[in-house]
């Protein structure tokens, strides 16, 4: 079917050219989310009594500082243990499998089910009347721990560790391998000093992403971390939905915005950060 | 192959960690929905469709699951909507910064859904918009935007503009252009989009825990609200419900949209 | 008609037409000849609209069209790659310029028959161009852009990718429908053979500008400069000075060559001056004649005639075109001969 004799009026062909279009994605986003989050700012200050930034210092005390840094721990503990396995796994489809495309879809298939499924998932493996923790016995006080929060988060993440690494170490020219061992390198050799650093840039990536996505996370903490191991998504929630503590809540979700969007101007002058995503 | 077969690395035992990790709690949730027993566990005195049956019998579930579906339907619409006139404008266009801005579009991606919840339910009750639907799919749209810009995106930069100058050679203006040149041929990706759109809409707990009211809980609220006092079967039936939907609508996703 | 006036094109700093003048007459089979970045698809895209030229004017049919956008104008384009619609069937291809020119139904139905049929792809009428061999997709983007009956027929590099054969055939068959629809035609090359065997007009571009405007026969025997008697068609290359003008003769490193008194005209004695001898105007000659002498150092049988290249000396390499029946072969010692009034002289 054609559509045809649809008129456009001069006026319209002179104004809608492609920077338009872009600038109509861009206000939506900016109308509805850009400024929403300015709100954050502004509903982060004080106006009653006790001084404009006093949120601030409620929210700068103790308890919510190691929130905080826990968070960043939490999130950098799971990228280290992330990329380690994924790096591996990647590895192995990359160079050793002859089903590449099947393990590979194997690792994007969990990535379609909803993060409360997945986590929902790792409670009915580690509670107490799970197979798995009635044949061993114990589950090694994984479940509401630390180690809870981590080991949910390594497997919600590992796909997007796994798949930039995957990608980088397609790229590398695999006359370079065989350059590498016919120079007579050994395979160790060839791995630490031809594969690893072509190969670094998807490990960049994907360290970027999971460190992102994994400070940030709140069901991870919520449904297998226990009282003391709770992340600063967590805090903003409480302080909003259980304390009904705006000024707390915004000044929270002011602090870190403010942090995340530092650290991805830094990270986005290593690697560009659209470019990694939309290779997923 | 041969290159690296003598590689004695012990990476198959991690390779089954992996997998185990990616797959086995996915796997445990569609088991334990079968289970006869009370509380979810692997079945192993036969197989029962009941707790599905107790989930058709929940007005409450079943009105999260039309909660839920209209949400994803109308994020996926709108988000296809913008998103593919939003990857045409940047694809076709040059500005300064162009870079940096479009990583401004991939914020909602990386920023804690907790904001974003945080900031548009403020948000919503200043500019008096309507608690209930409207506010939900907001929210939606904004965080399933990233992925349909990502997924048009790439499909437009290997487009051949010369089609669409050939359109124009023969005398169609740009709008019939696009309507008649340019969306047939990118509509498998618009499609992928859009479906994908769906599936996060679908699934989207985090932000979605703020922008609810009474009469639009969505599906994963309920499943991590039921959490709260336990596990059960029912759970694990309604999550199975949910993760179906979502593999069913990703999978037509993934094969409408082979060629992008 | 096409009528270009004065055309300038800048792409920053970058000049890529200088201030071009040219003009296809109705029912004329114009081509733009030059190596790549010659400017001659700037010209072409700038005559289709795609393109804003920087300065200068484009007629067609008398109507300045130079401000229109490319649906405003009356053209027919055929792209180097078919640019057919792949989601379209060959009939839907065709159909589309024709909804969009305003052709009624019946009228549509005729066109889309006649042009199918031009081109000799009837029975693919409803194939999709992506089912097509090269050659046929080539057709169906002619017929496409011929349907609507366009006031002129732009082609860029139209058989850029196809086989020699396939090129061959395509090329007589452009020729033939351009005379049967007698649309006013611009062609775009880089191919000599191509512009010398369609043509009516030629004009030669480099740098943006125009070297030389005319039939294949002037552009070949006439060449205006050294660019273009090296640009169109094989030579045997002399550098040498004016000896005299009478007799008319040039004294070249390998020795005097006669010539004829018009191809001097302008020159003085003592200028410096490059001459040109076509292969096919050089003779073989008993061993001890004529100007030029050496040994064939290949010959290439290229079936209706060999090509023989001989060493003359001098650094100079004299090609020659023969019959095949000539029993010459490599390492043989030859003497060519010419005549006098074949001789191209050319400013050095």
């Amino acid at each position: 079917m054609i559509i045809e004799g649809i008129p456009v009026p001069k006026f319209v062909e002179r104004r809608v050219s492609s920077r338009s279009l872009a600038a109509f994605g861009l206000g939506f986003l900016t109308v509805f989310y850009i400024v929403p989050i300015l709100f954050l700012y502004w509903n982060s200050l004080n106006f009653g009594g006790g001084g404009l930034f006093s949120n601030y210092e409620r929210a700068f005390s103790n308890i919510y500082l190691v929130t905080l840094g826990r968070s960043f721990y939490f999130g950098a503990l799971t990228t280290v243990v992330t990329l380690a396995l994924g790096y591996v796994l990647a590895y192995y489809i990359a160079f050793r499998s002859s089903r590449e495309k099947f393990l590979l879809g194997l690792v994007v298939l969990p990535l379609w089910i909803a993060y409360v499924i997945r986590y929902l998932g790792i409670q009915l493996l580690l509670f107490p009347s799970s197979p798995l923790v009635q044949l061993l016995g114990t589950d090694f006080g994984i479940l509401f721990s630390t180690k809870g929060v981590i080991v949910g988060l390594t497997t919600v993440f590992l796909p997007f560790a796994i798949l930039p690494i995957y990608h980088a170490l397609k790229s590398i020219d695999e006359d370079l391998i065989d350059a590498s061992r016919i120079l007579g390198a050994t395979q160790l050799r060839t791995v630490r000093s031809v594969i690893l650093p072509l190969s670094l840039s998807g490990v960049v990536a994907g360290g970027i992403i999971v460190f992102i996505l994994a400070t940030g996370s709140f069901l991870a903490p919520a449904m297998l971390g226990g009282p003391s191991d709770t992340m600063i998504a967590n805090v903003i929630e409480q302080s909003y939905s259980q304390t009904f503590d705006l000024g707390l809540a915004s000044s929270l979700a002011v602090i870190y915005t403010t942090i995340l969007l530092v650290l991805l101007m830094v990270f986005n002058s290593y690697v560009n950060l659209g470019e990694v995503l939309g290779e997923l | 192959m041969n290159r690296t077969s003598r590689f004695r690395f012990g990476y198959l035992p991690v390779a089954l960690i992996v997998y185990a990790l990616l797959l086995v709690p996915v796997a445990l949730v569609i088991i334990t929905s079968l289970t006869t027993s009370s509380v979810p566990t692997i079945p192993t005195d036969g197989l029962s469709l009941q707790w599905y049956g107790e989930l058709a019998g929940s007005s409450q579930i079943l009105n999260a699951l039309v909660v839920s579906t209209v949400v994803a339907v109308a994020s996926a619409v709108v988000s296809g909507l913008i998103g593919t006139i939003t990857a045409f404008g940047f694809v076709r266009s040059d500005f300064p910064y162009k870079q940096t801005v479009s990583t401004v579009l991939l914020l909602p991606l990386m920023i804690s859904p907790v904001i974003t919840g945080l900031a548009i339910v403020q948000y919503a009750g200043m500019i008096r918009l309507p608690g209930d639907y409207p506010v939900l799919i907001l929210g939606h749209v904004v965080l399933t935007l990233p992925y349909v810009f990502l997924i048009i995106r790439a499909r437009l930069v290997t487009f051949d503009e010369t089609l669409e100058q050939a359109s124009l050679i023969m005398g169609a203006n740009w709008l019939e252009t696009a309507l008649n040149v340019t969306l047939p041929i990118i509509s498998p990706s618009v499609f992928t989009g859009a479906l994908i759109a769906f599936v996060v809409s679908f699934g989207e707990f985090t932000a979605t825990q703020f922008l609810i009211s009474p009469g639009t809980t969505t599906v994963p609220v309920i499943i991590y609200t039921e959490l709260r006092t336990g596990l059960t079967p029912t759970i694990s039936a309604l999550a199975t419900v949910l993760a179906v939907i979502m593999l069913v609508a990703a999978v037509i996703g993934e094969v409408s949209g082979g060629d992008a | 008609m096409l009528e270009v006036e004065n055309l300038t094109k800048f792409y920053g700093d970058l000049r890529a037409v200088n201030d071009l003048s040219f003009r296809i007459e109705e029912g004329e089979f114009g081509t733009l000849l030059g190596p790549s970045g010659c400017g001659k698809s700037t010209t072409l895209r700038t005559i289709a609209g795609l393109v804003d030229p920087t300065e200068g004017g484009i007629y067609l049919r008398g109507d300045d069209v130079t401000g229109q956008a490319p649906n405003e104008r009356n053209i027919g384009l055929v792209f180097q790659d078919s640019a057919t619609f792949p989601h379209m069937t060959v009939e839907e291809n065709i159909e589309y310029g024709l909804k969009m020119s305003g052709f009624d139904p019946d009228e549509r139905e005729k066109q889309i028959t006649k042009y199918l049929d031009l081109v000799q792809i009837s029975e693919y009428r409803d194939h999709r161009p992506t089912e097509l061999s090269g050659g046929q997709e080539r057709r169906v983007s002619i017929a496409r852009a011929l349907a609507y009956e366009p006031d002129i027929l732009l082609l860029d590099e139209p058989l850029t990718g196809l086989d020699r054969v396939l090129r061959q055939d395509l090329r007589n068959e452009i020729k033939q429908i351009q005379r049967e629809v007698e649309v006013t035609t611009l062609y775009v090359t880089h191919d000599q053979e191509e512009a010398l065997s369609m043509s009516d007009k030629i004009l030669v571009l480099n740098n943006g500008e125009k070297q030389q405007e005319g039939t294949p026969t002037e552009i070949y025997d006439d060449p205006s400069n050294r660019f273009v008697a090296n640009f169109v068609g094989k030579s045997t290359r002399l550098p040498g000075t004016v000896a005299s003008h009478d007799p008319p003769q040039i004294d070249t490193p390998i020795g005097t060559v006669p010539t004829d008194t018009a191809s001097l005209d302008g020159f003085d004695p003592g200028a410096d001056v490059e001459v040109f001898l076509r292969p096919e105007d050089l003779s073989l000659a008993d061993a001890g004649d004529g100007v030029l002498r050496g040994s064939v150092t290949n010959v290439e049988y290229l079936g209706t005639y060999s090509e023989v290249l001989i060493d003359a000396g001098e650094g100079i390499q004299a090609v020659l075109h023969t019959s095949t029946s000539a029993n010459v072969d490599i390492g043989d010692e030859v003497a060519l001969t010419f005549d006098p009034s074949n001789v191209i002289v050319l400013e050095a």
